[in-house]
């Protein structure tokens, strides 16, 4: 780089740019105020604790929809069609608090689900080669969690197809 | 490791840094009111989630404040808004640089003049390497560019602006 490019460079450094405006500074306030939380502070203590419960939720949605599944594939006569299945209270499967582990987070307390379409599909052949039927279920299962300290609720909706192949009925 | 910023207060931080953002800022928005904007965004993001994080905050913050500017520019109805309210004061006051302390403000004038016909793609790297110093190798993580693009931008930068100053330049 030649004199006059460095002496250049040189002046343009000295430059100060200009402060921001009040306005901006009047903003800024608004949002972070004057009082500055400590460093590597946690986070809020409920979404804190929302997080350290996150896996157990899912989990707990795992195993919540497991017992549905279970529920709605026991063997039924055919034709025999359940518009809405029970609610299945999850207290029972909720794990134990450890000693130590604040009661503040959410619960699940409920799983409904409900079937709102069924189609038959034709005939189709069985594993054991006989005859069946092949039957479209279609479901919205709803689990609800909620968090008994501060009263919020959290709800899941999923759609669910379930296909059930039954024997043919040659009566 | 903590961040040398970790024991001011944001004001303190602002006074510091401030000025030099804020310059950054303006070469990818429209208006001053536009810049502050962006840095709003991108500083309150920063103090309150990414203050512990390693690392360069002027490289962090210089990126978040760009990205902060690409999207202000795509939010079509805020920006016109925006203009309205930066029309009014954008022909009484959006320079970019204060006045240097015992010397006349002509040059001042100068240079934004000339930093304002630069192409954008020089003028961003300019900035960022005369008053962030930022090394190539930052303005290219910076800006998504090739290290060797970054320069060469910069070369052409300071001979342009060499160029439209030369009546004036010393040396």
């Amino acid at each position: 780089m030649d004199d006059t490019l460095q002496n250049l460079e040189n002046e343009l450094k000295r430059l100060p740019a200009r402060k921001p405006s009040v306005h901006f500074m009047e903003e800024l306030q608004r949002e972070l105020g004057t009082v500055t939380p400590a460093l590597n502070a946690r986070p809020a203590l409920g979404l804190a604790r929302w997080r350290t419960w996150s896996w157990a939720a899912w989990s707990l949605v795992g195993a919540a929809a497991g017992l549905v599944i279970m529920a709605v594939v026991q063997p039924k006569p055919a034709g025999v069609v359940t518009k809405a299945a029970p609610e299945v209270p999850l207290a029972s499967i909720s794990p134990t608090l450890a000693p130590g582990v604040p009661a503040n987070r959410y619960e699940p307390v409920k799983a409904t689900s409900v079937l709102y379409d069924l189609n038959e599909e034709g005939l189709t052949t069985l594993p054991d080669r006989s005859e069946g039927r092949q039957l479209r279920y279609r479901f919205v299962d709803t689990y609800t969690w909620k968090n008994p300290t501060t009263n919020a609720s959290l709800r899941w909706s999923v759609p669910r197809d379930e296909v059930r192949l039954v024997r043919a009925n040659l009566d | 490791m903590e961040s040398k910023h970790e024991q001011l207060n944001w004001q303190d931080w602002i006074e510091a840094h401030g000025p030099r953002l804020l310059l950054c800022a303006r070469q990818w928005t429209r208006s001053l009111a536009d810049a502050e904007d962006a840095m709003q965004e991108a500083f309150v993001r920063y103090w309150r989630h990414q203050r512990h994080l390693p690392g360069d905050p002027h490289a962090l913050l210089v990126t978040s404040i760009r990205r902060a500017a690409i999207d202000m520019a795509r939010r079509e109805g805020r920006r016109i808004a925006r203009e309205q309210r930066s029309e009014m004061s954008q022909e009484v006051d959006d320079q970019l640089f204060t006045k240097l302390p015992g010397e006349g403000d002509e040059r001042r004038q100068e240079i934004e003049i000339a930093l304002q016909q630069l192409p954008e793609e020089q003028r961003e790297v300019l900035v960022l390497k005369i008053w962030q110093e930022f090394t190539f190798e930052q303005i290219a993580a910076a800006l998504e560019i090739p290290a060797n693009t970054a320069a060469s931008r910069y070369r052409y930068a300071l001979n342009a602006l060499r160029k439209q100053l030369e009546p004036l330049c010393h040396g």
